[in-house]
């Protein structure tokens, strides 16, 4: 027959709930709201329950519930069976076992997979925010396995039950956090790096934000002047070239619907004629934040590719997938590189095509200017010196336009943004006849003094051109800069002038700039330790051979000699004693411990030792000498002889577990 | 033989087979208890005074009594009512018409074993009076000290539920006893023997004084002289702290309970039998020394006892 178990109190409960709750919370953010709302829900209905002293509710209704749920979640999320809905999945059934959270073990339970749901966390998002959510998270779930421990024992114990010392527990759960430090650096720095993670790589990087694209229509750079989040951060060698230099080359685009710029197929796939290195060139190494699409962001003109990149033919890097885990990356650029001295007609072609019937004001102004300026730069230089003169303005405060939207932008709107500009321009060349094409990507950057690296953010990102001149190639001409140059030399922030939202002030970009600096150290050290530099870093130590097998080897050893070191720091308290006397006294402690015989926290040693003959009686006599000398040798007026005596009994003393029922559960 | 070595000190071992006498002699007639007898017999031997809580029937008066006996000398016995006057205790001086002078006619606190009856019957103007006399060993009336005789051992006992027309007393005259302690019920098969055998009480009659007051005076002697070793004076600054830092209490312990703790510590020592103190002894004599001096706070809902047993449970023994 089975005892009814006592309710266990609010207290135990309530570190185990909110250990649940906390490693729920970014699961909690990304589910649909509703499924959110009852997970609460039934976390909220254990607390009362342990508060007004609920019994369970029976058993079908549980497997109700339970059934429901999933139910629920296959219906709200099935379509798209992923890592999200199996993260989704283990919150819904942690939130029904709150509805059988009614034993320790249930607890324990829950409290352990607490561990596992905060590290499913990292399969979404790697960032350096989540470190605070891991630390908390673990240490809610250890605090809450140390509570139901502490619980079971004084209910074993039959010690009151009363409120816990929470400080107590917060104090001991920052221990074990933190002797468990030393065994995750090993791991971390020991554990085999693949080339591929076994589980794939973070999905849904972008938390539904866009970043920069393969086309560019009007907006497209626009929108993301609002967002702020990093695109990429880059370390030079040498001093970082000036603001005006500082354009980051992606997406190269050709084609032009009337709308929308795409890039060409042809100069895509086609491979680069290489650059050569030469005195000049500027050396540096990018982090490239995730961004779901394949380009690596270089400077003009990339002389070197990383591994598993190819450099296209208009020198976009191209990643071969795409990129959803930050990206490291060396790279050596030459910007005096001239670019297709000689244009094939092909390409000709391509960077001279307009859709027809479009813009005919467009068309005629630049029949008109190639009149007047027979010499291409020359008319290049009086396109620009229009959009400075006249009024043009700089502003993301557009206009949406229709079929003729490059006339309408030109002659009577007047007011765009780089994309606006970067478009007008290339038409206008085309119709011309200059060769033109737009090149996006991010320009400037905020270059952090201390920590030596720019900062590039997607509010960055700019739309550019170049043309291609007899004798100098393709040449970078940035329309943007002739009516907005402060938007080239300060920065996207500065050229639209007032600030793009209520929480766009001064202090809080200080504030982050400053955590950025956290973010490039974490990116940098933790998640930039892959394969590669695990393998440098071994070397170094002098290991010769860093094969996978060998490190797991290396590892297993590694943590082994941790694991003792922590173990004989935690033990050192016991050993610290030089007296013999106490040595052989916690030696007989820890072996009537392993018979069942445990030491009670006030019990003094006399006490346990007759505690000790109650429960081996065939032992009572030796147990009484051993009592004997020790209550002389320890706290006696002259110890001399007993001490002797009781360390050569204590050594020849060998408990042995009576053959009752209620030591059996101890061994 | 205890008479036959009056003048001269006995030797170690004399007196510790007179103490274990006195021992055996009290156990006899209170059956089951030798916890409580011990404490009796510390709260003697580290000189200072007892106080017996609980309920009527269960031996009070009878381990007073007994202990009277077994210590020897005279002992008075003052039956305490609510119409009692501090002369009824202390004594009075009395006018003489003969060599027209005033004498002093000693109260019933002149002798070596007082047993204060139902102490919290008495006013508290009463109760005061032997408070103090317990406090300074002597009794001042008419502008005249008296001291006390030597040793000056009160044992009081004061029933717990009957509180109607009682003055328990307060807290801070509380701790002028030493050690307080209850006496609980008999286990079944004591109560079976108690049944079944003749009256206790009637033993009392028989029972011969074993110790007497110089006696006494030498074991408290020997008491102070005991060895205390450094682990449990550590315990004993353990426990003393504890009561200090504990969440539900009002005020812990001060320096005096904690001298008291160590003079109690020895004498329990001594009344075991043991040449030296053991952290044992401290436990052992620490809920009685301690509960009524800690006063617990209101909302904590935890009583001097559960306080105690808190600290107890939770101080690891060096």
């Amino acid at each position: 027959m089975k005892l009814p178990e006592q309710a266990i109190p609010l207290h135990t409960v309530g570190w185990t709930v909110a250990a649940m709750l906390v490693a729920a919370l970014p699961h909690l953010a990304a589910m649909p709201t509703g499924l959110a709302v009852l997970i609460v829900a039934a976390a909220a209905w254990r607390l009362a329950a342990a508060h007004y002293g609920w019994r369970p509710p029976p058993r079908w209704l549980r497997i109700l519930l339970t059934l429901g749920a999933v139910a629920l979640v296959v219906f709200t999320l099935g379509a798209l069976w992923g890592r999200r809905t199996a993260a989704t999945l283990l919150c819904v059934m942690l939130a029904a076992k709150m509805f059988e959270l009614f034993r320790i073990r249930d607890l324990r339970m829950v409290a352990s997979v607490c561990f596992f749901l905060i590290a499913t966390q990292f399969l979404f998002n790697e960032r350096l925010f989540y470190l605070v959510y891991l630390a908390t998270g673990a240490m809610v779930a250890v605090v809450a396995l140390i509570q139901i421990q502490r619980y079971e024992d004084s209910t074993l114990t039959g010690r009151n039950t009363a409120d816990p010392d929470h400080r107590s527990l917060i104090r001991q759960g920052a221990v074990m956090v933190m002797a468990a430090l030393p065994v995750a650096l090993t791991l971390f720095v020991l554990f085999p790096r693949l080339a591929q993670p076994l589980w794939g790589l973070p999905e849904q990087v972008m938390d539904g934000r866009t970043g920069l694209s393969d086309s560019m229509s009007p907006g497209s750079i626009a929108n993301l002047f609002l967002d702020d989040s990093p695109a990429f951060r880059a370390e030079f060698d040498d001093q970082p070239p000036p603001p005006q230099h500082r354009y980051w080359r992606g997406p190269v685009l050709w084609h032009f619907d009337g709308n929308t710029w795409r890039q060409s197929q042809f100069a895509s796939r086609q491979p680069a004629i290489p650059v050569p290195a030469d005195s000049d060139t500027i050396r540096y190494s990018i982090q490239l934040e995730p961004h779901e699409q394949r380009w690596l962001f270089v400077l003009d003109y990339p002389v070197n590719a990383p591994a598993e990149a190819h450099i296209s033919l208009d020198y976009q890097v191209v990643d071969q997938r795409p990129v959803t885990s930050l990206k490291q990356y060396e790279m050596v650029s030459n910007p005096d590189f001239i670019d297709m001295p000689e244009l094939h007609e092909s390409l000709q072609r391509q960077a001279l095509s307009l859709p027809p019937e479009r813009n005919p004001r467009t068309l005629d102004r630049a029949q008109e200017l190639r009149e007047r300026y027979p010499d291409d730069r020359e008319l290049i230089m009086a396109v620009l010196r229009w959009f400075n003169e006249e009024e043009f303005y700089y502003s993301l405060e557009t206009t949406p336009t229709g079929r003729h939207g490059t006339d309408e932008f030109l002659f009577d709107l007047r007011v765009g943004y780089c994309e606006h500009y970067a478009s007008a321009f290339a038409i206008l060349m085309r119709a011309a006849g200059i060769p033109t094409r737009v090149v996006t990507g991010y320009q400037g950057g905020f270059w952090q003094p201390n920590g030596q690296y720019l900062l590039v953010r997607q509010s960055d990102a700019h739309a550019w051109t170049e043309v291609w001149l007899e004798g100098s190639g393709w040449t970078r001409v940035d329309p943007t800069s002739a009516v907005a140059p402060e938007r080239i030399e300060q920065g996207s922030r500065s050229a639209v002038g007032h600030s793009r939202h209520m929480l766009d002030t001064e202090w809080l970009r200080t504030l982050r700039n400053r955590y950025d600096r956290f973010q490039h150290l974490w990116n940098r050290w933790i998640l930039g330790f892959d394969a590669e530099r695990q393998q440098r870093f071994l070397e170094r130590l002098g290991m010769p051979d860093t094969r996978p097998g060998t490190i797991a080897v290396i590892m297993v050893v590694a943590m082994a000699m941790v694991i003792a070191a922590i173990t004989l720091v935690v033990l050192g308290r016991s050993w610290r004693h030089r007296d013999p006397l106490l040595r052989a006294w916690h030696r007989l402690e820890r072996r009537l411990h392993r018979t069942g015989v445990r030491r009670t926290g006030g019990e003094t040693p006399l006490e346990l030792l007759k505690h000790a003959a109650g429960i081996m009686p065939d032992q009572a006599a030796e147990l009484e000498r051993l009592a004997e000398h020790f209550g002389k040798a320890r706290y006696g007026p002259d110890p001399a002889g007993h001490a002797e005596l009781f360390i050569e009994h204590s050594k020849a003393f060998k408990p042995v577990s009576p053959n009752e029922p209620g030591a059996l559960n101890s061994v | 033989m205890s008479e036959s070595a009056p003048r001269r000190p006995a030797r170690p071992e004399q007196l510790a087979a007179d103490l274990a006498r006195a021992r055996a002699a009290v156990n006899e007639v209170i059956v089951d208890k030798p916890e409580v007898v011990d404490l009796a017999f510390s709260a003697l031997l580290a000189g200072g005074h007892l106080l017996i809580e609980d309920l009527p029937g269960v031996g009070k008066t009878t381990l007073a009594q007994a202990l009277s006996l077994a210590v020897g000398g005279n002992w008075q016995r003052i039956q305490f009512t609510s119409d009692m006057l501090p002369a009824d205790i202390v004594g009075v001086s009395v006018f003489r018409r003969d060599d027209e002078s005033f004498e002093f006619r000693p109260g019933p606190v002149f002798a070596n074993v007082v047993l204060a009856d139902e102490i919290n019957r008495a006013t508290p103007r009463t109760q005061s009076a032997l408070l103090e006399a317990m406090a300074e060993g002597q009794v001042t009336v008419d502008g005249q000290t008296h001291p006390l005789p030597r040793p000056f051992f009160v044992i009081a006992t004061q029933n717990p539920l009957d509180l109607t027309g009682t003055y328990p007393l307060p807290d801070s005259q509380l701790d002028r006893f030493l050690l307080r302690t209850r006496i609980g019920y008999p286990s079944a098969a004591e109560e079976r023997r108690l049944l079944v055998e003749p009256d206790r009480r009637s033993l009392l009659e028989s029972m011969q004084p074993v110790l007497d007051p110089e006696r006494v005076g030498e074991l408290i002697d020997a008491a102070t002289g005991l060895h205390v070793a450094e682990p449990v004076l550590d315990y004993i600054q353990a426990l003393i702290a504890a009561s200090r830092a504990h969440a539900a209490v009002q005020a812990g312990l001060s320096p005096r309970a904690s001298l008291a703790l160590i003079q109690c510590a020895r004498a329990h020592a001594l009344v075991r039998q043991q040449d030296f103190c053991l952290p044992d002894n401290v436990k052992q004599v620490f809920p009685a020394l301690a509960a009524h001096r800690l006063q617990p706070l209101a909302e904590s809902g935890m009583s001097g006892d559960d306080i105690v047993a808190d600290i107890l449970a939770n101080t690891p023994v060096p």
